[in-house]
């Protein structure tokens, strides 16, 4: 009898948390649909926090039928399951352009095609709307930044070496020889590879599409890897020979991306494959000197394609139709109306400057140039970062061709990339075409399992 | 409630005498610790076995965490085995083991010795020794991250001072795992040595007095008295340490990410890897189930290995 009362108080007490937990939502509150969204800046930046709060108040002056409770959270993928399952999820959030595809897949954001009619502009480039909509037109997240894959370089390097930093190389061939010459004359690495935490496959990838390669290809209705020919091959021999027969990339090689980029901007490494995102972190996390960025187009090797990259907001799968509908509003006025309406674009690079914030780093357009080229001239006028060091990558990337993430298993492929890059630049005595062979092995079972 | 209690007593009495007695006198007691201790359970069922149980079950559910999770049987466990990765990741986190025990159990019971040998400045070395452990551990791997880089790290610096290396450290599939074994025993030799040198104090000093009446060296006084007198905390210890290196994973992820070409893939690394990068949460809920299934075998043949042995 003991231990049942202490049994039936201890179930007592987790029946009532749990119900204390599990409260109902609906999505409305007096009578006005309710939506949570991510993203305010945190307090410890009350100036970004002040706009932000600025824009929700505007917002619901124009919706009045909507009310929007802002959170500090930023998607995080450690995180992301647990808080799904708790309903502690907001209604929008925005997520990495490496993760809609599989969140698309595991049903885990909603379906936003019948929702697109409440859009001003919906006209959009359709290549920024590829990687969170599928083969059957269905759109499931809305871009809130686009960039395409490119080279970052260390200008003051490049000029140290004798190399012009307003010519940064535009094919592989070119950048082999630019990392060389730096190497040999100024000491430091010419070229840094992410290799860790699934950013090295990324950007394996990323060159195999700049040698005109895919990484998945459909056989029979199935997904089944591709990276087993010429294209990845290129990308891992230039590799190779850069590392051990030109030595112009130093001996440190288990990077992801930010180890990569705190290197980079303490002048420890002079070129490295990102896109202009990787500047706010430059000049605000890492210190690094805003003139001595230089941001170009990805190297071409036998192709002129480009991964695309950015994030894309999406919603939560367990909104109402109704939390739907003001998240697409509230998705079109906080983030894509700066992409069609350039005085709304001034207004809000000038807030960004006053506030002494990164304030309009290029991007890539959303909607067509007649609505796009408007928007960019304001960005650029208003901007405080030198565009002028952007220039080959606002002219590059017109020619190239933009590249989604690999459709099924992305992040898994990455991983078993890693460790073929990692071979290659480890390991002098590795063959890339036996290093290839075994990731196909690995990504086989993996492609499966996803397609069960 | 009271009442309500001596009457069940009463009750009791009627048919069983004997311990309806213990009964009475326990009780009261009984009903209050019950309300004292609801509140401990109450969080242990809550975010101890609450998540124990729904992770095994996960093991045979797939689940998107939006719908109902549905039960797929021993398919994940299928998955699993069809993994590459899953033989390495466990062959990696036995290296680890047998290097943290080869090199991690020997020194934390040395320092400790030394230590209590020390007739002066015990309680500075207790705390440098101890110092490590206050450092949080995602900052200490970090920082010996730096230590490893091999372009500019300290250790090829110091090292390169007098003419030696540079060292590959992280680098290298064969050096990397005794990089991390390294940082791991800095890090946590200071708790260990706290321990032994606590259980050194309850050693009797007569037997030292005799021993060194006797004429024994300091070694035989260790081979012969501080060991033996100490088995049955180095044994616990021991079974402590196999069961936490079996689940290294704050080194690997911080430092090397699995890498290079996954020498430092653990199974623990890899079960983060299937749910929180993957988002295939009844694939590492079968490879926990698998991993505690093992540890528990593995504890249980220890403890039956050693039973006569460690009681002292």
């Amino acid at each position: 009898m003991n231990t049942n009362m202490a049994r039936g108080a201890a179930g007592l007490l987790l029946l009532a948390a749990v119900a204390a937990c599990g409260g109902q939502q609906d999505g409305t509150s007096g009578g006005k649909t309710e939506i949570t969204v991510s993203g305010m800046p945190p307090s410890t930046q009350p100036e970004s926090q002040k706009n932000f709060l600025a824009q929700v108040a505007e917002f619901e002056k124009a919706n009045p039928t909507i009310k929007v409770k802002p959170t500090e959270t930023q998607y995080d993928v450690k995180t992301f399951a647990a808080r799904l399952a708790a309903g502690q999820l907001e209604t929008v959030f925005r997520v990495p352009l490496t993760d809609p595809q599989a969140m698309i897949k595991r049903g885990q954001v909603a379906d936003l095609t019948a929702e697109m009619k409440l859009l001003s502009k919906s006209d959009f480039d359709k290549r920024i709307l590829a990687p969170s909509s599928t083969p059957d037109g269905k759109i499931y997240g809305l871009p809130t930044e686009a960039y395409a894959a490119g080279l970052v370089y260390n200008r003051d390097l490049f000029t140290k070496a004798g190399l012009d930093p307003d010519k940064p190389p535009a094919t592989w061939d070119e950048l082999r020889a630019a990392a060389k010459t730096i190497s040999d004359k100024t000491g430091v690495p010419g070229f840094g590879m992410h290799a860790t935490a699934n950013t090295g496959g990324w950007m394996l990838t990323t060159m195999t599409y700049s040698y005109g390669g895919r990484m998945e290809k459909e056989e029979g209705g199935k997904f089944v890897p591709a990276f087993d020919d010429a294209p990845t091959k290129s990308a891992l021999d230039l590799l190779k020979a850069m590392r051990w027969e030109d030595k112009s990339m130093g001996t440190q090689h288990l990077r992801n991306q930010d180890d990569l980029l705190r290197d980079f901007a303490s002048g420890k490494v002079a070129m490295m494959m990102g896109a202009p995102n990787l500047y706010g972190s430059y000049v605000a996390k890492f210190n690094g000197k805003p003139e001595v960025y230089g941001q170009s187009t990805l190297p071409s090797g036998s192709g002129k394609g480009t991964l695309l990259g950015g994030t894309v907001a999406v919603v939560s799968p367990k909104a109402t139709p109704e939390q739907r509908q003001a998240a697409v509003k509230w998705i079109d006025a906080l983030y894509l109306r700066p992409k069609y309406d350039a005085a709304l674009a001034t207004q809000r690079a000038e807030k960004k400057k006053a506030d002494g914030l990164v304030a309009a780093v290029p991007q890539l357009p959303f909607f067509a140039p007649a609505v796009s080229d408007p928007v960019m001239a304001a960005e650029k006028a208003a901007s405080n970062v030198d565009w002028d060091h952007f220039t080959s990558y606002n002219e590059g990337v017109k020619a190239q061709e933009f590249i989604s993430e690999p459709p099924v298993a992305g992040q898994e492929l990455y991983a078993a990339l890693d460790t073929v890059v990692q071979a290659v630049l480890t390991r002098q005595d590795a063959d890339p075409a036996a290093e290839i062979t075994k990731a196909v092995e690995k990504v086989k079972p993996i492609l499966d399992r996803s397609q069960q | 409630m009271t009442a309500l209690a001596e009457k069940a007593g009463a009750d009791a009495a009627v048919t069983t005498p004997r311990p309806a007695r213990r009964r009475k006198t326990r009780h009261p007691y009984a009903v209050a610790s019950a309300l004292f201790l609801a509140p401990m359970v109450l969080v242990f069922a809550v975010f101890s076995w609450w998540p124990i149980i729904q992770s095994a079950l996960l093991a045979f559910q797939r689940t998107n965490l939006v719908e109902a999770a549905s039960w797929v049987g021993w398919q994940n466990f299928a998955n699993l085995f069809a993994d590459p990765l899953l033989v390495k990741a466990a062959l990696n986190t036995l290296w680890f083991t047998v290097l943290a025990l080869l090199f991690g159990f020997p020194v934390p019971v040395f320092l400790a010795v030394v230590m209590s040998e020390l007739r002066k400045g015990g309680g500075l070395f207790r705390v440098l020794v101890y110092l490590p452990v206050a450092v949080p551990p995602v900052v200490a791997i970090m920082m010996w991250k730096f230590f490893y880089n091999s372009d500019y790290g300290l250790l090829n610096g110091l090292l390169g001072l007098i003419g030696l290396g540079p060292f590959p450290w992280l680098q290298d599939t064969a050096w990397a795992m005794p990089s991390l074994v390294l940082e791991a025993t800095w890090a946590g030799a200071g708790g260990t040595v706290l321990i032994y040198i606590a259980a050194l104090t309850s050693v009797p000093r007569e037997l030292y007095e005799a021993a060194e009446s006797d004429g024994a060296s300091i070694w035989r006084r260790v081979w012969h008295i501080t060991l033996p007198q100490l088995r049955g905390v180095l044994l616990l210890m021991l079974l402590l340490q196999v069961i936490g290196t079996f689940q290294i994973f704050t080194e690997p992820f911080v430092m090397t990410d699995g890498g290079p070409e996954d020498a430092t893939v653990t199974v623990l690394l890899l079960i983060y890897r299937y749910a929180f990068v993957y988002g295939d949460y009844g694939l590492a809920g079968a490879l926990s189930v698998l991993l505690a299934v093992v540890l528990g075998v593995l504890s249980a043949v220890y403890l039956r290995m050693t039973k006569a042995w460690s009681t002292t």
